[in-house]
Order: C-alpha cells, then sequence, then structure tokens
C-alpha cells in the first residue's frame, strides 16, 4: 500500500495498573489510505480509542508500555520526539473526540479554542487566527459563525459543540481525521448531518479519515473499511461489504445481531452473552473463545491470526470458511424466524 | 459592683528551685537586693512591655482602681498629701508626709485631721501652677461626682457632708475645708484610724479644675492626667488648656499601644524626699505586647528592662536555676491571699465543725506545690497578709495543720456526722458544687482539694470556669455557691480593714458583685431579701469587732486586728486560707537597680534605674 | 453579567442587615445580663451603667434599640462613620482604633495572601505534575506537617531559632512602612511566611487534588491533541481550571483572616484587628468585641459577594445561574 498515511504494525499497549498490567491493545496492525475512511468498530474496553490515544502520544508514558511501530507518511510517531510530535498533532493528524461537553475547554470561548489549535502551529495573528476560526466554523455547517464563535461550549447544543470539535480538528487541514465517537450523544437528525459533514470533508479535503465507533450503524454509513476490535485485537477487517455482507467472525455476527437493521422490523435484537474478558488475565487462545458459540478445541489454546481464511477479506477465527458460512446462514435463519 | 483594685487575676508560678522568699514562711527573709550590676546613675529610659495595661477605670485616678496605676500614679505622677517610701516590706507599708508638710495627727476625738501642705510643688505642663488645697478638695469632689464612677469612693465616706455632696444636696463638701491655700481640715464623722492610708490613696491627690474639670464622665481625665510628680505623660507640654475645648488627648498614652513618661520639668526635687522618690531614669516606656514569652525573651535579651506582668513559669524556673540570671530574679511578699471560702449559710458549712474538719483536712503544702513550691508563696495560716501588720503577727501560728484525724475528730462533733465515725454521712456532704478555674495551677489541685475533703465524708463536684466566670459566679449570692477556690484577695492600702472590711462585712453583702462570698454577718432579714436560705443556728458576725478596731491608731490598731484574725479563724473559720502569694518580677540587664514597692504591689518605679550600655 | 451582579449586591444587603439583627440580638437580647451591665464591662458602677443605657439607648423598646444600632452604624456617630460607639474600657471611640488595626491586620493579611497563594499554587501544581514520586510525597509531607502545626508553635519556634538564637530576624512587633519600609518589611516578614504557611499547606492540597481531578479531564486531552505546548497545556488549560476553587477558597478565607489572625497577631505582637479582640474580650469590652464581629461579619459577606463576582468572570457557566 504505497498510498498508506498511516500505517500501524504490531502495535501493543499495556498499562501498569496497581491491579496488574493491563493489555489493552495486543500486536494490532492495519493501515488507512489518503482519501479512505477506516470505520473502527467494538465493545467499550475493545481497545479502539486507546489505539489512537497511543499513536496520537496522549498517553502517559509513565505507565504505558506502548511496542510496534506507527508510521505515519513514514515517521514512526511512537519514537518521534514530543517536539515533532506536538507538530504532528492538530496538524498532521486532527482529532475528534467524543462527548463534546468534556472535550471542549469550559472556560474558554469556542474560537478561542480554535484560535489556540492554530497559533501552536502557525504564526498568525490573533485578528486572523479568529477570522479563519469564523471561516472553519461556517465550514462545519455552524449558523451565523461570527456569532457563535464567542461563544462558551456551554452555550451551544450538543450537536453545534460537536461541529465544534470537528473544526477544531479540521482546522489545520490535516492529512488524517480521527474522529472518536463524534456522534454519541447526539439524537439521530443531528447524527446523520454530522456523519454528511464527516463525509463531505473527506471527499472535499481528500484525506483520511478514521471514525471510531461502538455502531455498526455509524460505521456502515460511512466507512469504506471496517476493522472490528475485540479485547485488544483486530478480529475482522474488510471492506464495508465484506464485513456487512458477508461477515466471517463470530463476534461481528453477535455485533450485527444485536443491532437493528434499517427498515427490517421483524429481526430479533439478540444480545452477545457474556462480558468482555479481563485485560489483566485475558482468555488464552482465541480471546474471544469464552462467549463463541461456535468454539471448538483449538479455540482456547491457538491464537488465530488476521489473515484472509478464504473469505476474501481478513478474520481471526479458526473455523473454516465452510464451517464459518454454515453457521451465519444458521444464525440469520433463527434470527429472522421468529417474529416477535 | 465594686471592682476591687486587687481582685486577683491570678498567676502560676513555677516550680524554682528554693529561693528567698520574703513573708512569713518560716526562716525566709525578704531579699531586698537591689538586683544590681553595676553603679546606680541616672539618665536612661526605663522600657517596660505589658500584655495589657488592664486599667479599670481608664487610668483616671478619680475611679482607676488597678494596683499597677497605683504603682504609676505615686512612684512617678500624683503626689498626695501623705504617699509611701516605694520601697519593700513593712517599711514599704509605712505612710510618710508627701505634699503635706509632716505626718497629720487626728484632734483627740480622732474626728478632725488638720493637713499643713508645702508650698512651692506646682503642676506638670500644662496647667503650671502652684498646687493648693483647693486642688485637693476639687479631687474629693470628682469622688464625689457619680458620673466620674469613683471605684473606691466608699472609703471616704466618713468625710462629713460626703453623701449628701454625691447626693447633690450640697454643692461642697462641708467636712472638706481649706482656710488658706496650704491648710486643709478634715471633719469626719467617726474616727478612723486608718484615715491617711486612704488619704494616701490615688483619687485623694490634688486635680486641677482648669483640667480635669473638663472631663465629666468615667475614664476620660485618663487621657490628660495633669501630673504632680517628678514625671508626666508624654506630650503634656505640647497640650493647649486654655478652654476645655482645645485640649486633646495626651500623644504619651494610647491606651491600646503604649504610655511614655518623661521627666515633669517643674518638678522640684527640693519639695520631696529623694529617698523616696530617686527618680532616676530619663524615661520611662510601657508598650503593649500580646506575647507574654516574647516579652521575656526581650527582657532575657535586654531589649527591654522589664515587665509589670507576672512571669510564665517557666521563666522564673529559668531564672531561678541560672546563676548569672538568678540576681534578677525579684521576689516580694505580693500582700495577698488566696483561700478556699465556704457558705455558712447553707448545709453543710453552716456547722462550725465542720468548717474547721476542712481546714485540718486541706493539704496546703501539695496545693503550694502546685502553685510552684516557696517561690510562689508561703502556707497562708491565717486571713491577712503578715506584711499587713509590720512583723507583729506571731509567726508560729497555725490552728489547723494538715491533720487528717484531727479533721475527724471535729466532723465528729458535727450535726452531719450521725454515727460520729468522722465522715460526714448526711446528705448535705453530697454533690457539692465546688467553683474553681479553668487553669493552672487550679487544675492541678482541684484534684487534691475533691480528695481532701473526701477523707471527711465530703463529696465535692468541681465546677472548672475561666476567670471572670468563676468571680462572677461566686460574687453572685442568689447562686448559693457552697464552696470556692478560685478567690484571692489583695490589700487596697497596707490596712486589715482592707480585708475584714470587704470580705466579711455584713453591709458589703450584696446581690450581684458580692466580695463577702462566705455571707459573714448574714441576717435572717437579708437572706430573705436575696431568696436564699438561712440556717438554723445563724451566722456569726464580726461587724463589731471591725468596728472596734477602725478608728484605733498605731499599735493597739494591730494588736485589734490581730486578735480579730485569730478570732476569724477559730471562732468564724470562713475560708481555708493556703497561700500568702509573692510578687515575681523579672529584670533586664539594662536595669541596674531593681527596687520594689511594697505599697503597689509592683516594682518602684521612683527608683528603678538603668544603664544603657548594657541596654540593647 | 449585570443583573447577576445586581441580585449578588440586594442579597449581599440582606445578608448584612441579616448580620446586624443577629448582632443586636447576640449582644443585646439574648443574654441573660443586663445588656448594660455586659457593655459597661469590668466596672459596673451605677453611674457607668446609666451612660451605657442613655448611649445605647438601653432604656427604649427593643425595636427602637435595634433601629439606634443600625442608625448608628449606617450614619455614623461623633467617632466617624460607620459609627461603632465608644468602647467603655478605654472610654474612647471605637471606630478610629479599629480601623488603624484594620489597616495593620490587611498588611499582614495581604502579604500573607500572597505568599500562601504563590506557595499553595506552586507546590500543588509542581505535585500533581510530578505525583507519586519523591518529590510529591515531600511536598504532601510539607503539607500535612503545615497543617498539623499550630501557628503559635511555628511562631514561638521561628522567633526563638531566627531571632533569639540566631539573630538574623527583627523581633516582634510592627512598624509602620511610612515609619520605616525596610524595618515593615522585616517585621512582617516572619509573621506573613507564619500565617501563610497553613493555608500555603492547605491550598498546596488542594490545588494538587483539583490539578489531578483536571489533569484527567478530556479537554486537556484534546488540548495535546491541538498540538498545544506542554507548558501552556499546563498553565492555559490546567492551572486555569483548577484555580477557580482556590480563588473562592481564598477570598473567604482572607476576610475571615481580618478578625482571626489572633494568634498571629498576638505571637508576634502586632496591633491587628485579632489582637485587638482578644485583648476586648479580656477586659470584658463587649463594644469592641461587637464591633469586630459585624466588621468582620461585613468582611466577609463582602468578600463573598466579591468572590462570587470574580467566579462569574472565572467561570462563565456560572453566569448564567
Amino acid at each position: 500500500m504505497s498510498d498508506a498515511l498511516l500505517e500501524v504494525r504490531d502495535l501493543s499497549v499495556r498499562f501498569d495498573t496497581p491491579d496488574g498490567v493491563v493489555k489493552a491493545v495486543d500486536g494490532l496492525s492495519f493501515t488507512v489510505g489518503r482519501g479512505e475512511s477506516l470505520g473502527v468498530v467494538g465493545e467499550s474496553g475493545s481497545g479502539k480509542s486507546v489505539t489512537f490515544m497511543a499513536i496520537m502520544g496522549l498517553l502517559n508514558r509513565a505507565y504505558t508500555d506502548i511496542e510496534g511501530e506507527v508510521l505515519f507518511k513514514g515517521d514512526d510517531l511512537l519514537t518521534l520526539p514530543q517536539s515533532d510530535l506536538r507538530a504532528i498533532r492538530g496538524e498532521g493528524i486532527g482529532m475528534v473526540f467524543q462527548d463534546p461537553m468534556t472535550s471542549l475547554h469550559p472556560l474558554y470561548r469556542v474560537g478561542a479554542q480554535i484560535v489556540e489549535a492554530i497559533r501552536a502551529h502557525r504564526e498568525v495573528p490573533k485578528t486572523e487566527a479568529w477570522k479563519e476560526a469564523v471561516e472553519i466554523l461556517r465550514l462545519v455547517g455552524i449558523p451565523s459563525p461570527e456569532e457563535r464563535v464567542r461563544s462558551y461550549p456551554h452555550e451551544l447544543s450538543g450537536g453545534m459543540r460537536q461541529r465544534v470539535m470537528i473544526a477544531m480538528g479540521l482546522v489545520l487541514k490535516p492529512d488524517l481525521l480521527i474522529a472518536d465517537e463524534p456522534t454519541t450523544a447526539l439524537d439521530v437528525t443531528v447524527q446523520a448531518q454530522i456523519l454528511d459533514l464527516i463525509e463531505a470533508l473527506k471527499q472535499e479535503l481528500n484525506i483520511g479519515v478514521v471514525l471510531i465507533s461502538h455502531s455498526l450503524g455509524v460505521i456502515a454509513d460511512v466507512c469504506q473499511r471496517v476493522m472490528v476490535m475485540y479485547a485488544g485485537r483486530a478480529v475482522e477487517l474488510g471492506s464495508r461489504d465484506e464485513v456487512f455482507l458477508n461477515p466471517v467472525h463470530p463476534y461481528t455476527w453477535g455485533l450485527l445481531e444485536s443491532i437493528p437493521q434499517g427498515g427490517a422490523q421483524s429481526h430479533r435484537l439478540i444480545p452477545i452473552e457474556g462480558s468482555p474478558p479481563s485485560l489483566i488475565t485475558p482468555p488464552a487462545g482465541c480471546r474471544f473463545h469464552p462467549r463463541c458459540p461456535h468454539r471448538f478445541e483449538p479455540c482456547d489454546v491457538e491464537r488465530p491470526a488476521l489473515a484472509d481464511r478464504g473469505s476474501g477479506h481478513l478474520d481471526a477465527c479458526l473455523m473454516t470458511s465452510e464451517a464459518k458460512a454454515a453457521a451465519w446462514a444458521g444464525r440469520q435463519a433463527r434470527r429472522n424466524a421468529v417474529p416477535a | 459592683m465594686k471592682s476591687r483594685k486587687r481582685w486577683i487575676i491570678g498567676a502560676a508560678l513555677a516550680s524554682a528551685a528554693a529561693l528567698v522568699v520574703a513573708g512569713c514562711g518560716g526562716d525566709s527573709k525578704s531579699s531586698g537586693d537591689t538586683g544590681s550590676s553595676g553603679t546606680v546613675t541616672k539618665g536612661g529610659t526605663l522600657r517596660l512591655a505589658t500584655t495589657d495595661f488592664g486599667f479599670t477605670n481608664a487610668f483616671d485616678p478619680t475611679g482607676e482602681y488597678l494596683g499597677l496605676a497605683w504603682g504609676y500614679y505615686d512612684n512617678l505622677l500624683t503626689r498626695g498629701l501623705v504617699g509611701y517610701k516605694h520601697r519593700p516590706d513593712a517599711d514599704g507599708n509605712l505612710i510618710v508626709p508627701d505634699l503635706a508638710e509632716a505626718l497629720p495627727e487626728p484632734s483627740a476625738d480622732g474626728l478632725t485631721w488638720t493637713v499643713k501642705m508645702k508650698k512651692g510643688v506646682k503642676f506638670a505642663p500644662p496647667v503650671n501652677r502652684e498646687i493648693t488645697t483647693k486642688d485637693i478638695v476639687f479631687a474629693f469632689e470628682r469622688i464625689g461626682t457619680k458620673s466620674l464612677a469613683a471605684q473606691y469612693g466608699f472609703y471616704f465616706d466618713p468625710i462629713e457632708g460626703m453623701q449628701a455632696f454625691r447626693d447633690g444636696k450640697a454643692k461642697t463638701i462641708s467636712g472638706i475645708t481649706t482656710p488658706d491655700d496650704s491648710t486643709i481640715v478634715f471633719k469626719l464623722t467617726e474616727p478612723t484610724g486608718d484615715f491617711l492610708y486612704r488619704l494616701a490613696m490615688p483619687a485623694a491627690s490634688p486635680m486641677p479644675k482648669e483640667v480635669a474639670g473638663c472631663f465629666t464622665k468615667a475614664g476620660e481625665y485618663g487621657r490628660n492626667l495633669v501630673s504632680s510628680g517628678p514625671y508626666m505623660i508624654a506630650g503634656s507640654d505640647k497640650i493647649d488648656a486654655s478652654s476645655c475645648a482645645k485640649i486633646k488627648p495626651l500623644t504619651g498614652f494610647d491606651p491600646a499601644k503604649n504610655m511614655t513618661f518623661v521627666r515633669n520639668p517643674n518638678y522640684d526635687p527640693a519639695t520631696d524626699n529623694a529617698e523616696d522618690r530617686s527618680a532616676n531614669v530619663d524615661k520611662i516606656t510601657i508598650d503593649i505586647n500580646t506575647n507574654l514569652q516574647d516579652i521575656f525573651d526581650k527582657v532575657e535579651r535586654g531589649e527591654l528592662d522589664g515587665s509589670p506582668d507576672t512571669p510564665p513559669s517557666e521563666v522564673i524556673a529559668k531564672y531561678a536555676q541560672d546563676d548569672t540570671l538568678k540576681k534578677n530574679l525579684h521576689v516580694f511578699s505580693g500582700d495577698r491571699t488566696w483561700y478556699i471560702t465556704m457558705n455558712l449559710s447553707r448545709a453543710p458549712f453552716d456547722d462550725i465543725h465542720v468548717r474547721k474538719a476542712v481546714n485540718f483536712a486541706i493539704d496546703k503544702a501539695s496545693i503550694q506545690q502546685a502553685w510552684g513550691g516557696e517561690t510562689s508563696g508561703a502556707v497562708a495560716k491565717h486571713i491577712v497578709p503578715d506584711a499587713l501588720y509590720n512583723g507583729k503577727f506571731p509567726t508560729d501560728y497555725d490552728p489547723y495543720p494538715f491533720d487528717v484525724e484531727k479533721a475527724k475528730a471535729e466532723m465528729k462533733q458535727s450535726k452531719y456526722d450521725t454515727n460520729q465515725d468522722g465522715v460526714c454521712d448526711a446528705a448535705v456532704c453530697k454533690n457539692l458544687f465546688h467553683i474553681s478555674r479553668n487553669q493552672p495551677p487550679w487544675t492541678k489541685y482541684n484534684p487534691i482539694i475533691a480528695e481532701n475533703l473526701k477523707a471527711i465524708g465530703v463529696d465535692v463536684k468541681t465546677q472548672e470556669l475561666p476567670t471572670g466566670t468563676a468571680y462572677t459566679t461566686i460574687q453572685t449570692v442568689e447562686k448559693n455557691v457552697p464552696i470556692a477556690s478560685n478567690a484571692g484577695w489583695g490589700k487596697d492600702f497596707a490596712d486589715a480593714s482592707t480585708f475584714f472590711g470587704p470580705l466579711f462585712g455584713s453591709a458589703t453583702i450584696i446581690p450581684t458583685g458580692n466580695s463577702n462570698y462566705s455571707l459573714v454577718g448574714l441576717t435572717a432579714a437579708k437572706a430573705k431579701e436575696l431568696k436564699i436560705g438561712f440556717p438554723a443556728g445563724g451566722v456569726p458576725s464580726i461587724d463589731a469587732d471591725t468596728k472596734a478596731c477602725g478608728p484605733l491608731l498605731d499599735q493597739a490598731r494591730l494588736d485589734c486586728w490581730i486578735a480579730l484574725d485569730k478570732k476569724v479563724m477559730e471562732e468564724v473559720v470562713p475560708w481555708v486560707p493556703y497561700l500568702s502569694a509573692n510578687s515575681v518580677e523579672v529584670s533586664g540587664p539594662g536595669m541596674s537597680q531593681y527596687v520594689f514597692d511594697q505599697n503597689s504591689g509592683e516594682m518602684a518605679f521612683a527608683h528603678i534605674a538603668v544603664d544603657p550600655s548594657k541596654q540593647k | 453579567m449585570g443583573r447577576y451582579i445586581i441580585r449578588r449586591l440586594l442579597w449581599s444587603i440582606v445578608v448584612i442587615v441579616a448580620v446586624t439583627l443577629f448582632s443586636f440580638l447576640i449582644f443585646y437580647v439574648l443574654p441573660s445580663t443586663d445588656p448594660a451591665a455586659a457593655f459597661a464591662g469590668k466596672q459596673q458602677t451605677a453611674e457607668l451603667k446609666a451612660e451605657v443605657r442613655k448611649n445605647l439607648g438601653l432604656d427604649k423598646s427593643k425595636p427602637v434599640q435595634y433601629l439606634t444600632f443600625v442608625k448608628t452604624l449606617v450614619v455614623g456617630d461623633k467617632y466617624g462613620w460607620p459609627g461603632f460607639n465608644k468602647s467603655f474600657n478605654t472610654r474612647d471611640g471605637i471606630h478610629d482604633e479599629l480601623f488603624r488595626r484594620l489597616n495593620v491586620t490587611l498588611q499582614l493579611a495581604i502579604g500573607a495572601l500572597v505568599i500562601w497563594l504563590i506557595m499553595g499554587v506552586l507546590i500543588g501544581v509542581l505535585s500533581a505534575l510530578k505525583r507519586r514520586t519523591k518529590w510529591d510525597r515531600a511536598a504532601m509531607g510539607f503539607a500535612l506537617l503545615g497543617i498539623s502545626t499550630p501557628v503559635f508553635f511555628l511562631g514561638l519556634v521561628s522567633l526563638f531559632v531566627f531571632w533569639f538564637k540566631l539573630k538574623i530576624a527583627p523581633g516582634t512587633g510592627f512598624v509602620h512602612f511610612s515609619d520605616n519600609p525596610g524595618q515593615w518589611f522585616t517585621h512582617l516578614l516572619m509573621p506573613w511566611i507564619v500565617l501563610a504557611l497553613l493555608f500555603a499547606a492547605v491550598y498546596a492540597r488542594i490545588v494538587r487534588g483539583s490539578m489531578l481531578e483536571v489533569m484527567g479531564e478530556d479537554y486537556i486531552r484534546t488540548a495535546r491533541a491541538k498540538g498545544v505546548p506542554e507548558r501552556q497545556v499546563i498553565t492555559r488549560h490546567m492551572l486555569r481550571a483548577s484555580i477557580t476553587p482556590v480563588v473562592t477558597l481564598a477570598g473567604i478565607d482572607f476576610a475571615v483572616l481580618l478578625s482571626s489572625a489572633v494568634v498571629t497577631e498576638s505571637v508576634f505582637n502586632i496591633p491587628g484587628m485579632g489582637a485587638y479582640v482578644l485583648q476586648a474580650v479580656n477586659n470584658q469590652d463587649l463594644g469592641v468585641v461587637m464591633a469586630v464581629t459585624v466588621l468582620a461579619a461585613f468582611f466577609v459577606t463582602l468578600a463573598s459577594l466579591l468572590v462570587d463576582i470574580l467566579y462569574a468572570f472565572l467561570d462563565p457557566r456560572v453566569r448564567y445561574t
């Protein structure tokens, strides 16, 4: 992948906690290309946010042990000096966080926060930076941005705040935008607007986008490629159609079954049984096996690598492709069988 | 309520090693030292500090009742017709002529005192004129002016016409006449043997009407006191006294900060006795310093020369044990008695046998130890401190040595010991409130008292209160406090009448502010009026005895008081006197001569000398 | 914002009226003793009590007494404005002495405030940034020491060491700035530090806790993600957010200190309000005690008003509540 903007190789993140070492991310590899959008999906605690925090160098290194390589336009972010990394944050990689209520500083005007981002990287006069802030707010679709720029975060609605967050992430025209649950706190119409906005901006600016979400619906709307994460590992990675139409990992199946699918009301919602494993003492072998209804002999010993196992995209399940097809068909039949 | 000059606020003293102690304590003798380290020179500044002036009437001599203020007045500022030598021991309690040419004698009937005054004695600035007997008359008119709150004005009640003047029925005091500017005649309604002591009080010193007359409210004259003595308050010469309106408070006295005395340019030593006022220093400063420890640190380092405050016990201990400091520790009899008072109006203390039993039962030596041993004072064996008897009280007098057996023997005779085993078994002996203070040394010996009394079956519940509250409690007759150990009493002047009158006189029993805590002389009628009980057996009175001693003079007077003291101890038994307390002061290296003034119970400012080369 | 201030201002007036009412109740109505006797203090002649009665209007009905009391305060009396009547102990108007002492205490308190804020914030911030290191432990050890060491002990020990033994510090006392600026400073330095130490310790802990809380906030991560330099993240983002509670606290602490630096003032012999009220209590000078009480309550009210307004400036979220 010559046009890879971000290439992550074998990333591991471990936290020292009083209870033990948390293996939050374990041997993760993926790429994001320019003009491409990658959706990262998984339950809370699956390591999706941590992965990108690690990439951005936002984890406290005193308690964190990070291994692997994170190549951004060829530079390894993990070994880059702080000052160079700082220069990349914001300008090379923009980040949009979930929950803009807490992610925006409550004591500064939103304009000032955008201006701060600009002036952290470019020597621009304040007045000019403010003008730029107004423009970016206009770009993300905030009405009367000349006034809004002087608002405090608490004076804006949730959707507006999220737009401000996006504006802040984009104001420096980064090559890569990482959006971490950008729509979680928003109602459905606003959510759609925000996602459309991200999509539009991606087109317009030709940037790479990583969209982190626990919601497959959001991912399906926006992303060209999808990575499914479970307990710190990627379990399935492929194009949107591949993953949604031909899922091959039991965890992905579980995820798909646990969300309502647009229009078809007759589907039952089936939650995934059990709860995510402890990352201090994760299960051996496939980390999903204790919750997997299809587990068989080697699942609790053999660690399945992420690879193309005959489906045309990558997955990490030891079942044969035939067994997978049969199991998935069976599950779909059961799901559609009994109307509520 | 009369705010007694020597209401004793009290002080905890150190357990310093054996020291030479004044007073009656066995073989101890007065340390009439000079505290000196070098020759006495004139000049320099005496620098003192105190945590608080504590004046009771804002330094107006007509009403001021604080012992220390009296020290300032008659050492430095106000000369009376008669005064003191400002020396330690009994000598310092003797009356000497001051403005009077000679010590006056009463007429044969004891009712008329004629005093000839020296000529040529002038007031300090801003008055600058000769003092005449009219200025004495004006002082007495101030005493008789109600709004000026003369707190010890009752001492002058024997003067004819005083009451009529006070009540506004007369324009002048008929009993005081001035045949000429240097003669004054006092006519009394009854012979008053200690009249000269009363004349020596600061309220009776001359006051110029042109300034003092401007102040008609209590205490205000204190800010513009006109001196007749060797010193004056600084700034006196800057006052424009041409009219009352122009008089501004003196710069040398700020009640919240400091006081400065400087030499009075009009003072003529020829009119005074240099033995009585050597007036060595040029200037005296007294600053308020709220940190007592700091005051004594500064004294030790020589940044101050002394303090009228009682040093903390650890300071006294340090001075007592350190050879170089020892000479700067000054211990003299404070002429004050600390005692346990028993309420004669209520059971079980309405029974003299119980009161005697209590006297035997209390271990006074232990209390003395709690106070800090011999430095703090001698064990008291009777009512009035010995220095007031001019050394005539028998030193072996000890009616109630600590003896539990004797205590029980007394208790056996009591009606409250029905089974005659020497231990009170009546209900009235249980749960008796015992008022005391909530600070050392009281807190150290409250348990001793309770323990001692338990041996004879008297069961007390000690209430430890702050100083002021404790006094207020026992001074309110209605509270009917059975027994209390918070109180002490000091002399107003060196005559035993200042103990027997206010402490045991029936006339002094008043509903609040009472100082006759034992209610000696209480009558059934008065008890009813005060809403308290009256015991079937009655309450003894010493009014007749006090009255009999009152007119006497000299040796006869002393003998009379000594006999009364013994009578009170043996036949009335209102108290357990336990400590005849000392006055303890320390001086700094800059003070080249320390002299104690027995009359004021403070350092004799009139005789202190400093050595500026040793001051820091 | 304007309406907010006006609302707070009106509320403060209500509080001050309540304060005068409570003071009146405490000093005039609740005591079982005759208030005239209480104000007359140590020396209770009938004449003095009569003067007190006349002065305070005690022979009138209670509501009239209260109105007289408030009127004296608001209109002033012959001793100055606001009127605090006279001390029946020193026979002098209370007003002048009170404000002279307030002036001294202000100098003590402001100096201490500056020191304790600088120390408290600095130690708190460093401690939070280097948390769980030796530095943090040492700083918090100091804080614990500062909190648990009584001021009088600290004062006496520092006097003993620096003045009595080492002779490098001047002794106790107070020198007016106009008399000698150098002496003024050296005499106040030790009291400032001693007084500040306790607060510095408390504030260091508060700032540390507040910083640790803020450090975990999402917006700090946002700031870093924007590429803001670390120093700016600490000052502009963390400190700015964690300082707000400190400002509130400091305002009130400062106001309370004006009447409660009793121990420091006593130990260092500084003629301030605390020493004044202590002296007044010893002398049973109720007039002064009451004057200080009213003035102190006024300052606390004023401080809480100012703090609220300042808070609104510091935290825009408050303005509309």
